[in-house]
């Protein structure tokens, strides 16, 4: 039986990959079951839109923004390690599970960090399954 | 000499108008139900005696602030949450404090029709308050309850009924007195597995009919244009779709996180008696784990999402460069 791979989303900060070659192979190379979602700053990612993802039927979530100092516009990351951290474990109460979140705050001297980190995501979520919850958001396309 | 809790608040309202201190009075006084109370606003010293307070107030009063001019002199009449909530609509520059006057009231909780009105054959026909004793005329007959029995819930899970910085307090003890954290039935809800944790969410939130009826009634819900009405990208289903009920419980409460200040007017305002202060409450159960942060209480101190403090240490981020998921 071919299973399929858990769908992931990945938010990404525009400036969190300071190695070129890694932001190349995000913008291009991502395997298909991960979506890129690039963003100006990690403090611009709404709530909203991480739930978006999950009941638009996300295994998982992944959110990589800059390491605190690091900050393009001073404090946008520091608001989203406050603000997405209670998220998630708000999800977590109502179902979708902490484990199917990965924060990942880049250092500017890593390099090829994304890679493994998003390979060993997928392991997590093949040994968690499919998310059964919150799975609920049908797209116009299928409406009609 | 004003003896009861009226006469006390009503010749209060009369010296500000009379004196011009403030431009309008907020309190409540009869509804057209027998049982029910509504708000209203007092212009003129010789309609001060309209005012009254009993424990079928239900609406959070500061929820007013939002809609009436900015600088405005106003006087309410606030309980503990009220006072809370007018104190984070300060810190959020919705109104300024000096052109507020706060008649403070020691609570003495709020009724829940709910429990008192069983079934829908038997209607409540009037409501009589005597201390601790409530008396009611239901079309069977009279009833008579404990205060306690029939308390709102989010009054029996009330940490702070004394009101919060208020410029003066009508002296009559409340029934309550301040008491410790007891979100006993947070820990409950907390305990079930997660699959439990999502059934018992979407019980509550599948009923919805997305009237708003909650968020209306929220002193902390101002915002000019609300994220369900957004139609241009339409970030929420607006039908009553399971997701787009689901996003609307779920955002909403989220948007209230180290803001909502338990009044439970959301809960009274829903015509489908969903229980949401729940949501609310854990959230800010967090931020008081985390932050130590309660709303409302400290008039400097801004709600944990507004101030960021450098929390490395919690977060596992250092800046030297060690970090972890
Ligand atoms: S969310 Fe509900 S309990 Fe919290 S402040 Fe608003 S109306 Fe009150
Ligand atoms: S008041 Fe109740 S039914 Fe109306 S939108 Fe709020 S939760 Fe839904």
């Amino acid at each position: 039986m071919i299973r399929k791979k858990p769908a992931i989303v990945l938010f990404q900060c525009q400036y969190c990959l300071a190695s070129s070659m890694d932001q190349y192979w995000v913008e291009t190379e991502l395997p298909e079951n991960v979506k890129l979602i690039k963003v100006s700053c990690s403090g611009r990612i709404d709530p909203l839109y991480i739930l978006n993802a999950v009941q638009g039927g996300a295994d998982g979530i992944m959110v990589c923004g800059c390491m605190p100092e690091k900050c393009h516009y001073k404090e946008g990351n520091l608001h989203a390690r406050r603000t997405l951290s209670e998220f998630c474990n708000f999800l977590n109460l109502l179902g979708y599970s902490q484990d199917r979140f990965v924060f990942h705050w880049m250092n500017i001297d890593e390099r090829g960090v994304i890679q493994s980190l998003l390979t060993e995501f997928e392991k997590n979520l093949e040994k968690l399954g499919a998310q059964p919850h919150l799975k609920t958001r049908t797209f116009s396309q299928e409406k009609a | 000499m004003p003896t009861t809790r009226d006469q006390k608040i009503q010749a209060e309202a009369k010296r500000l108008l009379q004196e011009g201190v403030v431009d309008v009075v907020i309190g409540f006084t009869k509804g057209t139900l027998p049982y029910k109370m509504q708000p209203c606003f007092i212009q003129h010293a010789e309609d001060v005696e309209q005012l009254e307070l009993n424990g079928l107030c239900s609406n959070n009063l500061a929820v007013y602030l939002n809609h009436r001019p900015k600088d405005e002199r106003t006087a309410i009449v606030v309980r503990g949450c009220e006072s809370r909530a007018v104190q984070t609509l300060v810190l959020e520059n919705r109104h300024a404090r000096e052109n507020l006057y706060l008649i403070g009231v020691p609570c003495i909780g709020i009724l829940d029709l709910q429990k008192i009105q069983q079934h829908e054959q038997d209607p409540v026909l009037a409501i009589q308050e005597e201390g601790d004793q409530v008396h009611v005329t239901l079309k069977s007959g009279e009833k008579t309850f404990q205060r306690s029995e029939i308390l709102h819930n989010a009054c029996l899970h009330c940490n702070h009924p004394l009101p919060v910085n208020a410029d003066m307090i009508i002296d009559e003890a409340g029934l309550f007195e301040e008491r410790t954290f007891d979100k006993s039935y947070l820990e409950s809800f907390r305990s079930l597995s997660l699959k439990e944790r999502y059934q018992e969410f979407t019980k509550e939130a599948e009923r919805c009919i997305r009237c708003y009826a909650c968020r209306e009634a929220c002193p902390m819900c101002y915002c000019e244009e609300c994220f369900v009405n957004h139609s241009r990208p339409q970030w929420v289903d607006s039908t009553i779709d399971p997701a787009g009920q689901q996003a609307w419980h779920i955002i909403r409460a989220f948007h209230q996180t180290g803001r909502c200040v338990s009044c439970g007017a959301c809960e009274r305002a829903c015509p489908m008696n969903i229980k949401m202060t729940y949501l609310t409450d854990l959230l800010n159960q967090d931020m008081f784990k985390e932050y130590d942060f309660e709303p409302g209480l400290d008039p400097a101190l801004m709600p944990p999402f507004l101030a960021l403090g450098e929390d490395n240490e919690k977060f596992g981020v250092g800046p030297e460069g060690s970090h972890a998921g």
